[in-house]
């Protein structure tokens, strides 16, 4: 599993770093932390020749130490456990002394891009084959991130892997989980298992029905899923929502609850729950929001 | 010793309802019997009497016997007192209510999934079958475990059946109570608090329970809009209440039975 979690210098963006590495320590992911600013200076020398600092670099590195400080040193998967040099062959017959760090299980990559953040922030997950963006806003209102309006929601509706919206510190109660009703991939409903680990919370499983019933093929989609999370011991509530109330469904239910929908190519969620409604759902829920791919 | 009669369908709902009866039958003296009724297609009519009648049914019975033999063996494992279901052929309502007048049966439960419309649950409350049922009632909404059950009372008169109806059943049984006492407001002041209500309610009913040797252990008011309230009260393994079956879907009390993710068990006042 590859994650990309995009910060910024808000508050938000410490709290999803933190909330990440939880995710890591339960799946042992590779992370890539990015930070996306205005295109403006040789970063790699600034520092130390001309003096100029980059605004994000220093919040970085801070958030790099919050990710690490999560795991203890000697089991850590990202620590980097014994540097020397050594002669590696880089081309048959040829070798070259190079400073090699060995020991990190796991990839913890720190990369700045400067450019438009929603196209950076697209682009890194397509060159890191990422499975899952990781975001902060805030609780309310437009997710003003560093600057660019929305920008949360622009990523949720144009990226191909998973996103995940994490607003501001609020205690999660419960996750209401609306997988797609009639092909539920095993890598969604385990995405969910771990969101369920990680905010230690209860989940609701919404089936949707036409005016009379569950069709037979979701009971039996329910049913398998409802066994399967609880063989794992996760409370799993099951609610049954018409079709034509589902949006009215996640508005009320977004105010308390952390919202998961599978948004895949085939699902029939994508139907009844467009882009525009998706942006919406993502400013005006009090809690986070997992968009499932 | 009591006796409990759970409806069987083959489905998700039926197949919650039977583990969670099953979980009941553990915690409580009582025998669990289970009847599935096949209802033959709207326009098949029951053809003559004496034996052209019984292959009749005989054959439509078939058709649903598999698929219930099979949610009962994936149950008798974990459940031995199980037996084999009752089945039944013709009306499901007239049928289950016939066979409950017939064997006085102290307990009806069956299973209906959590909906969050409203309409499916006033719907039931208002059938022919919970109209003229003589008993007390289990909606089965969710499998949860019974560790913990609370009544929700409302008035000390309507208290008096559902006390009794409820000690009958548990008293028996070494389950935690709670007692809570509803007052709704507008969405998002959810609050619960130790102090009374206003006209005294959880006060003569807390009396009346360890008038009976049954204390509840926590006794509070809680204050919030009906789906919140419902919310709150989803850790509880079995909620009783008592209702009117003239209760008005736009009601409070009813948008809060509507709105509990848990099994609910309905006193008729």
């Amino acid at each position: 599993m590859r994650i990309l979690v995009a910060v910024d210098q808000h508050p938000y963006s410490a709290h999803v770093v933190k909330d990440v590495a939880k995710l890591a320590g339960n799946t042992w992911a590779d992370v890539t932390l990015l930070g996306v600013g205005p295109k403006a200076m040789d970063i790699g020398r600034s520092s130390n020749r001309a003096g100029i600092k980059h605004p994000l670099t220093e919040k970085l590195k801070k958030y790099r130490r919050t990710f690490l400080e999560h795991f203890e040193k000697e089991e850590s998967p990202y620590e980097k456990r014994s540097c020397s040099y050594e002669f590696i062959e880089i081309k048959s017959g040829i070798w070259e002394e190079l400073y090699v760090c060995r020991g990190a299980r796991k990839d913890l990559r720190i990369v700045l891009r400067a450019g438009n953040p929603v196209k950076e922030i697209l682009a890194q997950t397509q060159e890191d084959g990422s499975d899952l963006v990781a975001m902060g806003c805030y609780r309310e209102g437009d997710c003003q991130w560093e600057g660019g309006l929305n920008l949360p929601q622009k990523v949720a509706n144009n990226a191909t892997c998973s996103v995940l919206v994490v607003k501001e510190e609020k205690q999660i109660r419960k996750i209401v989980c609306c997988l797609d009703q009639e092909n539920i991939s095993q890598k969604s409903i385990e995405m969910i298992n771990q969101m369920v680990t990680l905010y230690q919370t209860e989940l609701e499983i919404v089936g949707l029905t036409d005016k009379v019933a569950l069709k037979p093929k979701v009971e039996k989609n329910l049913e398998a899923i409802l066994k399967y999370y609880n063989a794992r011991q996760i409370k799993a509530w099951i609610k049954l929502v018409e079709t034509a109330s589902l949006e009215s469904f996640i508005s009320q239910e977004a105010k308390r609850s952390m919202m998961a929908l599978w948004m895949g190519g085939q699902s029939i969620l994508t139907k009844i729950f467009p882009r525009g409604k998706v942006e919406k759902l993502i400013q005006g829920s009090q809690s986070s929001v997992l968009l499932l791919r | 010793m009591l006796r409990m009669l759970v409806h069987l369908d083959a489905d998700l709902a039926s197949s919650i309802a039977l583990r969670y009866a099953c979980q009941l039958s553990q915690l409580v003296d009582i025998k669990l019997h289970c009847v599935h009724v096949e209802e033959p297609d709207q326009d098949a009519h029951a053809p003559g009497t004496g034996w052209v009648r019984r292959t009749w049914e005989n054959t439509v019975l078939k058709t649903g016997e598999f698929e219930i033999a099979q949610l009962i063996r994936a149950e008798k494992s974990s459940c031995p007192k199980l037996g084999a279901p009752k089945m039944l052929v013709g009306e499901r309502e007239n049928e289950i209510l016939r066979e409950i007048q017939r064997e006085s049966y102290d307990l009806f439960v069956e299973g209906s999934l959590h909906s969050f419309a409203a309409k499916k649950l006033f719907d039931k409350i208002h059938s022919r079958l919970y109209r003229l049922i003589p008993c007390p009632v289990i909606i089965v909404k969710n499998l949860v475990n019974i560790e913990k059950v609370a009544l929700i009372v409302r008035s000390e008169i309507e208290s008096k059946n559902l006390i009794s109806m409820f000690l009958k059943m548990f008293k028996d049984s070494k389950l935690k109570l709670d007692l809570i006492y509803c007052e709704f407001q507008e969405p998002g002041k959810l609050s619960i608090n130790a102090k009374k209500d206003a006209d005294g309610t959880l006060n003569a009913v807390e009396q009346m329970l360890a008038e009976n040797q049954w204390p509840p252990e926590n006794c509070f008011t809680i204050q919030g809009a009906p789906e919140e309230i419902g919310d709150e009260l989803r850790d509880y393994g079995l909620l009783a209440c008592p209702i009117h079956h003239t209760v008005s879907k736009k009601s409070n009390w009813f948008q809060l039975l509507s709105h509990i993710p848990s099994p609910i068990l309905i006193c008729w006042q």
